[in-house]
């Protein structure tokens, strides 16, 4: 199906982006990617009479290092962020998340602000930005403000963003040395989204001990969300196998998990363990290298 | 889809049922409610707007209970439609009171959903109907501890009023 008419505006900076949406309003959606909103509008479940297309904004499509931050533009493609040499160095595992978004066509065209302002409960990038505690820079015509990972993702694609306001970049601390990090997801083998997906984020102190522990989830409940009691079950323990098995025998803790045709609550809630553990071994196993 | 659940309620069983049988204070405490008419004691017509990610729709449909037994059960059935889907169905709730000021409500029910709505969001629509009943149940409870606490501070209104009087009254003898 087609969508229904709508006008196309191509803005050039986030002020004249900024200007549109306050403009148009309710009429008005921000195009980023388009691999979310294009097929809610071919349904025609959506029909804006306006489209804001922000994703060749110069200033929303740079990877910057500046002051021990690195700050990722809201319309840089998956693609950019899996191969760039700046994140593979300092944030190995929001590169390795990338890489397992959807397609090749898909890393081509969708972004990271796309992603993460859509919110999908089933999308990969929320689990990575949750463990390495990511913080949003959302801009309005009224100022800029910054929310981080944990407060953004409020419900079921739901963010804290604000109408009037787009979400601009995403900057993170570089990751400590001593850490390992993975990135581990159950596929669906149709639409490639995560039925589980973790990333875990393990710092290690000189004696082996495990000093800081994130732990990001996605595909399991109605938002992402960061496992808090695998977390508190690792700080301050030397990670052997039996307590990353233990750490990770808490990952569905407190979760009301998604039940859909293809997992029920029960299987997902087992998958979230199941790869939990796998996730944590593989960070201790390259914190160690 | 299946529907299934409770919540506790910090309330009275009696004022929960009243409550619960108030579409005035229902319209409001319902997600995206902007009309809820009453056709009959048991029927009721409203219009939902509802929106999720960018799928924004307004539904209309109509309410009807059956079994209605107060304070503890009504079954209704659900009839509903909007340009992107339809949704029909029934469901059942039921209030058990847990303590003098503590209600347990126990809901289920099966809807069937159909229309464009299913084929973009087959794997949020579940989550999506947990999430708007969560806000309701947490509006639903917002609004009895409201109730209660109003009573509350008026009374404490009431006896700061009267023992400003009485000191009043007091500070003009005494000066007399």
């Amino acid at each position: 199906m087609f969508p229904a008419e709508f006008e196309y505006h191509r803005a050039a900076s986030v002020k004249e982006a900024l200007g549109l949406i306050q403009q148009y309003g309710d009429e008005a959606k921000l195009l980023s990617g388009g691999h979310s909103l294009l097929p809610i509008l071919k349904l025609r479940l959506a029909q804006p009479r306006h489209l804001v297309d922000i994703a060749r904004i110069a200033e929303l499509g740079q990877i910057t290092e500046l002051g021990g931050k690195i700050s990722i533009g809201a319309a840089v493609r998956h693609h950019q962020v899996h191969t760039s040499d700046l994140l593979r160095d300092k944030l190995g595992l929001l590169a390795e998340c990338a890489g397992h978004i959807g397609d090749v066509q898909v890393r081509n065209r969708g972004t990271i602000g796309g992603s993460l302002a859509h919110s999908d409960p089933a999308a990969d990038y929320p689990a990575a930005v949750l463990a390495l505690e990511g913080e949003m820079r959302l801009e309005s015509a009224a100022g800029a403000r910054t929310v981080k990972a944990e407060d953004f993702f409020i419900d079921l694609m739901t963010t804290a963003l604000k109408p009037g306001e787009i979400l601009t970049a995403i900057a993170f601390a570089p990751l400590p040395a001593g850490t390992g990090f993975a990135y581990f997801k159950h596929r669906q083998p149709a639409s490639g989204f995560a039925m589980v997906g973790v990333a875990a984020c393990l710092t290690l102190d000189s004696g082996g001990k495990c000093q800081r522990a994130h732990v990001g989830m996605t595909g399991l409940g109605a938002k992402a969300f960061r496992a808090k009691a695998v977390e508190s079950a690792l700080n301050g323990k030397a990670p052997d196998a039996k307590v990353l098995a233990d750490a990770a025998a808490h990952a569905a803790d407190g979760i009301d998990p998604l039940s859909d045709i293809h997992a029920s609550a029960d299987f997902r809630a087992e998958l979230a363990r199941v790869y939990t553990r796998r996730a944590l071994e593989s960070a201790v196993a390259r914190a160690k290298r | 889809m299946k529907i299934a659940g409770e919540q506790t309620l910090s309330a009275p069983r009696e004022r929960v049922w009243a409550l619960f049988n108030d579409p005035e204070r229902l319209s409001r405490l319902i997600p995206g409610c902007e009309k809820l008419e009453v056709i009959s004691p048991t029927e009721f017509a409203g219009t939902l707007n509802v929106g999720i990610a960018a799928v924004k729709g307004v539904y209309t449909g109509k309410l009807k209970l059956e079994e209605v037994r107060p304070p503890e059960h009504y079954k209704m059935a659900v009839d509903g439609k909007g340009k992107q889907g339809f949704m029909r169905g029934a469901g059942t709730l039921d209030l058990v009171a847990k303590g003098p000021n503590e209600t347990l409500a126990t809901y289920g029910g099966d809807i069937q959903i159909g229309g464009p709505l299913v084929q973009v969001g087959q794997r949020v629509i579940d989550s999506a109907a947990k999430m708007m009943i969560g806000q309701f149940f947490a509006a639903a409870d917002a609004e009895l501890k409201a109730e209660a606490a109003g009573t509350v501070a008026r009374q404490g209104f009431l006896l700061n009023f009267w023992r400003y009087l009485v000191r009043l009254i007091r500070s003009l003898f005494t000066r007399g």
